[in-house]
């Protein structure tokens, strides 16, 4: 039952967005999948987004936003890891993105971008490949 | 910036680097039992034993986890290094937790930039006290002035936060009733400073008396638990409630006693441990072995016989 290392996951709304049923339902469905989940609640600041997942080493680092601002705050949130030279960490998005912004959200390292309906297997299956991509960087230190 | 190695792990713990820690907690978590995380432990254990290890423990909602938030943004305030361990339940049927401890504490943590790890317990056999234990020790040798280990909640858990603190603050508050009668029995012999939370709830008095009446009649030894009354809303009572930690952390340190016991009863469940870890193979092989068992069943041999006869042959 207890898998020895469970994928260990932040979830968080960066910015202005109170909206937090969709991000709530993930992470129950996330701890039902076996995940270790740790939601920051609403308003955190893209800072202690990245601090908290620096501190709780994370494989993966979830944003979810519905208010348009992800183009700012996801990129905040990326630049940041960046800028504190984490790489072993994979950061997914999702809410309310157009088409035409996920592929500059992919350039920046964020995948999934997974909008309203989305089934959860499907978003699940894309957290656990992150994930095991980084696991994988964090065995072999390169 | 490469991914950390080893060396940098134990280089960056002793210079308080929090990536080091962190990463240093998870090999802890996740390979308790390697070389590697055996490695990182024996190489920062010389630089331990300077942090006053405070355990939090008490019923589920009572305050706990607002309640460290306050503790440790007053005493960031006050020029000290605080980190924070949160434990809570891993779910026994998907293995998953949700770590939420920190909704609760997060102004202070980002304000004061206190150190704060949730870790779920895993089902809570072995790996539980195990990475509790060393993630500690990681956060003493990283130069925290106090760790604060909250524990999953009233109940079995508790013991270990006896072995592990040095100072176990027992939250309870009024309106638990008939639940204060249930927990009284474990819960009052392990409590250093009793804490009513919720002071400004009817009830509250009454509660803080009932402690006192219960304290009162159990026997103690030096030193008397007392009773702190706060609001964790106002801060109310939080000044006492420090001075009372720092009293009790001064007491341990002139008494000797509670230290031997201490390191004794971890070397206890480490010697267990390596005992288990030398013998297991030897153990799930002949449990594995169906010819066997089915010829214990048949002969109806009892579990005692057929385990005095196996650990004779494997020792």
């Amino acid at each position: 039952m207890f898998k020895d290392k469970p994928i260990k996951i932040l979830l968080a709304k960066p910015g202005i967005d109170g909206h937090d049923r969709g991000i709530l339902v993930l992470a129950k469905a996330f701890r039902d999948a076996g995940m270790e989940v740790i939601y920051v609640g609403l308003l955190p600041t893209p800072e202690e987004v990245v601090d908290t997942a620096i501190n709780e080493d994370v494989d993966v680092v979830a944003l979810s936003l519905l208010n348009g601002a992800h183009m700012t705050v996801f990129k905040k949130v990326a630049d940041l890891m960046k800028e504190k030279g984490v790489k072993d960490i994979a950061v997914v998005g999702g809410g309310t993105i157009p088409d035409a912004d996920k592929p500059k959200l992919e350039k920046l390292g964020i995948s999934g971008n997974y909008g309203p309906g989305t089934p959860i297997a499907e978003i699940i299956k894309h957290i656990t490949e992150r994930a095991a991509e980084i696991r994988k960087l964090k065995a072999t230190g390169e | 910036m490469k991914v950390l190695k080893i060396e940098e792990i134990v280089r960056g713990i002793l210079d308080g680097d929090r990536r080091a820690v962190s990463r240093g907690i998870s090999v802890i978590e996740n390979d308790y039992d390697s070389t590697v995380a055996r490695r990182i432990i024996k190489e920062i254990f010389p630089s331990t034993g300077r942090a006053h290890i405070v355990g939090i423990t008490g019923p589920p909602g009572i305050g706990k986890s607002t309640m460290i938030g306050n503790l440790s943004a007053m005493l960031s305030k006050k020029g000290f290094r605080v980190s924070v361990v949160a434990v809570d339940a891993s779910s026994p049927f998907s293995g998953g937790s949700l770590l939420g401890n920190r909704i609760r504490m997060q102004e202070s943590l980002s304000k004061y930039g206190v150190y704060m790890r949730s870790l779920a317990n895993r089902g809570m056999n072995g790996g539980l006290s195990r990475s509790v234990w060393d993630a500690v020790k990681i956060l003493d040798a990283s130069g925290s002035d106090y760790i604060i280990v909250e524990t999953v909640g009233a109940g079995q858990a508790d013991l270990d936060i006896v072995n592990l603190a040095e100072t176990v603050i027992v939250v309870l508050g009024p309106g638990l009733g008939d639940e204060i009668q249930a927990i009284k029995a474990g819960i009052m012999e392990i409590g250093h400073v009793f804490v009513i939370n919720k002071m400004d709830r009817q009830g509250a008095f009454i509660a803080m008396k009932d402690i006192e009446e219960t304290l009162a009649m159990s026997p103690s030894g030096e030193w008397k638990p007392p009773v702190v009354g706060v609001n964790s809303l106002t801060g109310e009572g939080y000044e006492t409630f420090i001075e009372k930690i720092q009293e009790h952390g001064n007491f341990v340190k002139n008494h000797s006693g509670s230290i031997l016991r201490k390191f004794r009863t971890e070397l206890q469940m480490t010697i267990i441990q390596e005992l288990r870890r030398k013998f297991e193979s030897d153990i799930s092989l002949f449990l594995g072995d169906n010819a066997v068992i089915e010829r214990l069943i048949r002969e109806k041999v009892d579990p005692y016989s057929a385990a005095e006869k196996l650990v004779k042959k494997i020792t």
